[in-house]
């Protein structure tokens, strides 16, 4: 098992080193002088000058990688340009708006898509095995900036049941030392706060859950249908088992393998689906963020943006690969 | 089926003598899933050609005196599906819509497609070091989230139409690369590819002339999904204000920007755009899912 952690992590070297070099041509591929692009368009000559010789853009191309690799390992992923502030320190403020939306939705997505994947294969054929079907079909077709539209109309504007924009109420007094909002309700003891937060969470996590609600329910159901004609579930059956238990022991463990691997990939789409939701509800987040730096022409926020949550989403990845050998026996021992 | 897949349906079938086409139309045929997709799509199509002639209004038609109430009028018979905030006809820019969804799914799929293809079958054709350089750079593409990676690429390209279907193509690239040379390995190793390679035929024309039609079956069912996906992303890129520019092209994803703005007043402006978008989808997704059962029926109900 060790060795297979240690042969993940070495595959990850290339791969981040690419992503390095993809991010470091893309700089050099913008429009303008590299430094024009990276100081924005209002500089003056001698900030290019000073900007060209700290990191080295007037030598060799290669010379000029490795400076840019050797600052980003150690943590320095340049000054946006519309805040004039580290990229790490936006960075800090806002990815934690983002994680929390992200595993929101998460959960939302596999609270309701693994039993709904689970007992659509137990009911197969059936209507509910259709419906449930038909819905992830909705779910997967659902553009995730079209869903928060309509939901933000029936629970804000109509029934006025929930908030519409932001993460908490600006009327309420609440302290933030993790930037976590829920979370940060909780170990506080303000619950208030908490309640607000999650208030303010759960329209977004629904609407950016879906598509990977949807994908998960179709890989359970589709999981669940091929194991429940294993040899062993028939063993079971045979030896006179509880139903409930062969489901619990038999079925529903070995149907969850496939699902765990497509969780990382799942991860992706939230990252990238949070540009639209956090537009949408106004989150001051990571994707909001890249949003706007795209508009402000921001590269140094898009270059260290992009490789801070590609880097996020190689290591979930990889996470999950390493957990899915914990659970499935036959890896470990290979 | 869109009328570019039974085109392509066809030509495969005349190439193919195994009657393979043949038997998927007839499964096809008797999928409700795919019929409905394909009524869904062929209407899109219907709509997109014959805009002109069905559209009660032109697109950028303003009639401001529909505005004196406020923004903005509702569904009626004469706009039955209301009027937008600059006093246009809402179902003729709707219809017109579909002329841009279409084009774009189809130009971002083909550009994916088709780059996709090649790296995938040099790849999976000439092992060895170039296989390794194509598929770790491919990697390398799929560790940035793909929306992510579009947003960067029309970054580099500026806002517009063009650099945001060619970009969400290029997000595109490494899964077709990826599936492609995939299903070319899988070929490799069959016995009718070592039968040829006994007789003697030369490893270009086997790969070029045995293992790559047959290897287009997978590739095929990922590009109708991918048709779904790439129109949400296009309509996801122009809903953040990088589509086309001119405020004036009936785009539907830059049609929910603006209906967004509205929504407590004009909720049905951000409505009809939407499921626009998710009953043509849903159609390419239908579609998809009846294609891949019949051309693999083991996985019938089970996918």
């Amino acid at each position: 098992m060790a060795r297979f952690v240690v042969r993940r992590l070495l595959l990850l070297v290339p791969i981040l080193l690419g992503l390095s070099i993809l991010l470091f041509v893309w700089v050099r591929a913008l429009p303008g002088s590299t430094a024009q692009a990276l100081l924005g368009e209002r500089t003056t000559p001698g900030a290019v000058d000073r900007f060209n010789r700290q990191y080295g853009l007037d030598r060799p191309i290669t010379t000029q990688y490795w400076a840019y690799l050797k600052t980003t390992v150690r943590g320095d992923l340049g000054t946006s340009v519309a805040s004039r502030r580290p990229v790490t320190t936006e960075i800090r403020e806002r990815f934690p708006a983002t994680v929390e939306l992200a595993v929101a939705a998460m959960i939302f997505a596999l609270v309701i898509g693994l039993p709904l994947g689970f007992f659509a294969a137990k009911r197969y054929g059936e209507f509910f095995d259709h419906s449930s079907l038909f819905l992830s079909l909705i779910g997967v077709s659902i553009p995730v900036f079209f869903l928060p539209i309509i939901l933000k109309y029936i629970f804000s504007v109509r029934l006025g049941w929930l908030p519409s924009i932001g993460r908490q109420d600006v009327l309420i007094d609440a302290e933030h030392p993790t930037g976590f909002y829920v979370l940060d309700g909780i170990i506080t003891g303000n619950w208030n706060a908490a309640w607000d937060a999650s208030k303010h969470l759960l329209l977004p996590a629904i609407a950016l859950g879906s598509i990977p609600l949807a994908i998960i329910a179709r890989v359970t159901r589709a999981s669940t249908l091929d194991v429940q004609n294993e040899d062993y579930v028939r063993t079971a059956k045979a030896k006179g088992l509880a139903p409930s238990a062969i489901d619990r022991r038999h079925v529903l463990r070995n149907a969850l393998l496939p699902v765990t691997t497509i969780i990382g990939l799942q991860v992706g789409i939230l990252l990238g689906g949070a540009v639209l939701t956090e537009t949408v509800f106004a989150i001051p987040g990571m994707g909001s963020w890249l949003k706007e730096a795209i508009f402000n022409q921001d590269y140094p926020a898009l270059q260290g943006g992009i490789l801070f949550l590609a880097f996020v989403f190689v290591l979930v990845n990889l996470l999950v690969d390493i957990s899915y050998g914990l659970i499935n026996p036959q890896i470990r021992v290979s | 089926m869109s009328l570019a897949e039974v085109h392509e349906v066809e030509v495969l079938d005349e190439r193919l003598p195994s009657g393979l086409w043949r038997e998927v139309w007839r499964r096809l045929r008797r999928n409700p899933g795919a019929i409905i997709g394909a009524t869904f799509v062929a209407g899109f199509v219907i709509v997109a050609i014959f805009a002109p002639l069905l559209a009660p209004y032109s697109p950028n038609e303003q009639n401001l005196s529909l505005l004196v109430n406020g923004c903005c009028p509702g569904p009626s018979w004469s706009h039955p599906m209301g009027v937008d905030e600059l006093g246009r006809d809402e179902l003729s820019r709707v219809m017109y819509g579909a002329r841009y969804s279409l084009v774009i799914g189809v130009v971002a799929v083909t550009v994916g497609l088709s780059l996709g293809m090649l790296i995938g079958a040099i790849a999976g054709g000439f092992a060895g070091l170039t296989d390794s350089v194509a598929m770790r750079g491919m990697d390398i593409m799929l560790a940035i989230p793909g929306f992510l990676l579009a947003l960067g690429i029309v970054s580099l390209m500026g806002p517009g139409l063009f650099p945001v279907m060619i970009a969400v193509g290029i997000a595109n690239v490494p899964i077709f690369a990826r599936l492609f040379r995939g299903t070319i390995l899988g070929q490799r190793d069959s016995d009718y590819a070592l039968a040829a390679r006994s007789v003697g035929v030369r490893r270009r024309k086997i790969l070029t002339g045995h293992i790559i039609p047959n290897s287009i079956s997978p590739v095929i069912v990922a590009g109708t999904l991918a048709m779904a996906t790439a129109i949400i992303d296009v309509a996801g890129l122009g809903f953040l204000g990088l589509g086309p520019q001119d405020p004036a092209t009936p785009e539907w994803g830059t049609m929910l920007t603006n209906a967004n703005l509205y929504v407590s007043t004009a909720p049905f402006l951000a409505l009809f755009p939407g499921l626009a978008i998710v009953i043509i989808v849903l159609g390419f997704n239908l579609i998809g899912d009846g294609l891949r059962e019949a051309l693999d029926p083991k996985l019938r109900g089970r996918v």
